[in-house]
């Protein structure tokens, strides 16, 4: 299928841009610890990532995405630094907090779906001013500082690994697997499919869209708060900003890995692939001594260049179709 | 039409290896401020450089562009994964440092703070500019002789409200006008700017316009009281609201010309930068430091008796009068 074309061209990316950085950085680039360092650092970018594709998928965006990872990471972390709830056994705070964030994540999720699904407010409108609801919530909760201060066992999410494989890739790996499953495997993948694809057409299938994008803002929110889990352990703390930098670069991974930023297709083998393109080049450069203002310009220069390519091939794609349909009927003429 | 992106991407790498560093000659250390861009980290930025220089060390001096841990986390990971001898990190946040800090030492990586401190468990030197009791008194002291009197109404502005070092000051300050100064009134909480003087400028507009009764304004973190003086400036409340603080005597030339800043307070910078380095040298080579000891191009420190903490040295004074005298 034509599609798969995408996902070789970016793998053929990465394996370059690994070749050049393994030539420019040699043990460096290459040795165990930085493997491990880049295993370390990729999955919260990661599942944030496809957290942002499902809602792209459906033609919608998330952009209070990062904003709720924060929000439910700081209510998680009230807990974790004993300030409430203070005496429970470390287990106990633990279990709690990661449930605290989880039953948070859906409750922001369902905000947004509501909004978006059933009152039918555009995505980017809605979701705007969810980010803003959510930064001033966790503002409010913490007057801007952090909170930090947890339990060593909680260390184990973000530092440690299982036989040499980082605890917060395997979260991902699996996170990524039941994505790719639901998404490509069943017919509620389907069904999210046809939503972002042509949504009139999917109302008349008789699929039940209100539901569809409910569920779908609600996965979103999952998975930010999954990231969440994570960059609590990695980084011992919980503040309004952290990980805000991910919103648009998870945007700019989504659209490198091939997904229409209309909606309708896209795969998560290539948002995981773009995530780690992503991730290769600020690792590379970051070792290198790259001045980190220039890796920032080189990733905003990367999301541009990629979108206007596949804006050029989308429509030289439906030109083509177009004219493929002319021959069709005039040969049927 | 995904080659060109192939080229494009090839493109970009290609010219990223102009920037790329010098190999490493001697030892190799990283100096991380709590960001870069800000004129107090650029100046602390040639005091390393200066150091590396005269001492024979390669210095990378490198931080994120905003004032935020997890940057510094990721950017400390990818740094240890490069290779250095020491790592001297300014946290934004300590706790949030305290996991990669400690992977760092278990890799054998000298590690030591500067300008604000890190989670003292993991680090083997901590650098202060000045004595954070002594300093934070200072700044009350400055405030209650720019007021004018030692009653009335005055607000805190200060740059992330995670930093060590700013705290520390602040909650000495507070702790001695409690007992010196009881009539001072705090208004309201420390209020952040994250180190931007823009948003420390705004923030000062709101407060002007919530306390009409303000008299006075302590910013700390250098971009801070810069802030507050411009909000000040613009509504010409210079003789009614005296600005003191923290800031560069450059920065404060044209606020303390004009009034609206009364008098701001320092150290060099270069100077911390340059001590910085100085001791990762001396530690790499083995060397002890200790109390009073003298360091070239810096003067004579002070060691405190856990053998972890160094002191620089006094604060300066930037007023209308000597403020030409400075360069920084």
């Amino acid at each position: 299928m034509e599609n798969n074309k995408k996902e070789y061209m970016l793998c053929g990316v990465l394996a370059i841009i690994v070749i050049i950085m393994s030539i420019l950085s040699p043990d460096r680039f290459l040795s165990l610890y930085n493997l491990q360092t880049m295993a370390f650092q990729l999955p919260e970018f990661g599942i944030i990532a496809l957290g942002m594709m499902i809602v792209i998928l459906t033609g919608g965006i998330n952009l209070s995405i990062t904003s709720g990872s924060a929000l439910a990471g700081i209510m998680a972390a009230f807990i974790l630094s004993g300030r409430v709830m203070v005496g429970a056994s470390i287990g106990m705070s633990i279990a709690l907090a990661i449930g605290v964030i989880l039953v948070t994540s859906v409750l922001l999720g369902l905000l947004n779906g509501f909004v978006v699904a059933y009152i039918g407010v555009t995505p980017i409108l809605v979701t705007l001013g969810s980010k803003t609801l959510y930064e001033g919530i966790s503002m409010w909760l913490t007057k801007g500082g952090a909170i930090s201060n947890f339990p060593e066992a909680y260390y184990w999410f973000g530092n440690e690994s299982i036989i040499g494989i980082p605890v917060p890739m395997i979260i991902f790996i699996i996170i990524a697997l039941i994505t790719y499953v639901l998404l490509e495997k069943t017919p509620w993948g389907t069904r999210v499919y046809m939503v972002g694809s042509n949504p009139t057409a999917a109302v008349f299938s008789g699929i039940n869209i209100k539901r569809v994008l409910m569920q779908v803002y609600v996965y979103s929110a999952l998975m930010a708060g999954l990231a969440g889990v994570i960059m609590l352990s990695r980084y011992n703390s919980a503040k309004v900003d952290l990980g805000s930098s991910y919103l648009l670069q998870s945007v700019a991974a989504v659209v490198l890995g091939g997904t229409n930023i209309a909606g309708g297709s896209g795969k998560v083998f290539g948002t995981v692939i773009a995530v780690a393109i992503l991730q290769v080049i600020s690792s590379g450069l970051n070792i290198l001594g790259v001045n980190r203002f220039i890796i920032d310009m080189i990733t905003g220069a990367i999301l541009i260049a990629v979108l206007t390519l596949n804006i050029i091939s989308n429509r030289r794609e439906s030109r083509r179709k177009s004219d493929e349909t002319v021959l069709v009927a005039e040969n049927r003429g | 039409m995904k080659k060109s992106l192939r080229v494009i991407l090839l493109a970009a790498l290609v010219c990223s290896l102009f920037f790329v560093t010098a190999q490493a000659k001697e030892y190799t250390i990283l100096v991380m401020p709590k960001l870069v861009g800000i004129p107090y980290f650029n100046a602390s930025e040639t005091g390393a450089l200066q150091a590396g220089k005269d001492l024979g060390v390669n210095v990378i001096y490198a931080g994120p562009t905003q004032a935020d841990a997890a940057a510094q986390v990721k950017m400390i990971e990818d740094y240890i994964s490069r290779g250095v001898d020491a790592i001297a990190v300014a946290p934004n946040d300590p706790a949030a440092l305290t996991p990669v800090l400690r992977r760092a030492k278990q890799r054998g990586i000298l590690v030591m703070d500067w300008d604000t401190p890190a989670d003292k468990s993991v680090v083997e030197l901590s650098v202060h500019q000045i004595d954070d009791k002594v300093y934070g008194e200072h700044n009350w002291d400055l405030l209650v002789e720019a007021m004018g009197t030692d009653e009335g109404e005055y607000a805190i502005i200060t740059g992330g409200l995670a930093a060590a070092n700013l705290n520390t000051w602040i909650d000495h300050g507070l702790a001695y006008a409690k007992e010196k100064y009881p009539n001072l009134k705090l208004v309201t909480e420390r209020i952040p700017s994250d180190e931007k003087q823009q948003e420390a400028y705004r923030k000062t507009l709101d407060l002007l316009r919530a306390y009409p009764n303000l008299k006075g304004i302590i910013g700390i973190s250098t971009p801070a009281p810069i802030g507050a003086a411009q909000a000040v400036e613009e509504r010409g409340l210079q003789d009614k609201v005296a600005v003191v603080g923290t800031a560069l005597p450059n920065d404060s030339a044209p606020y303390l010309k004009s009034g609206a800043l009364k008098v701001s307070t320092l150290w060099d910078p270069a100077k911390l930068g340059y001590l910085t380095v100085a001791l990762a040298v001396k530690r790499l080579n083995g060397e002890e430091v200790y109390d009073g000891m003298e360091i070239s191009n810096v003067g004579v420190i002070d060691v405190w008796d856990d053998g972890i903490t160094v002191i620089m040295g006094p604060p300066t004074d930037f007023t209308a009068d000597n403020v030409g005298q400075f360069d920084f």
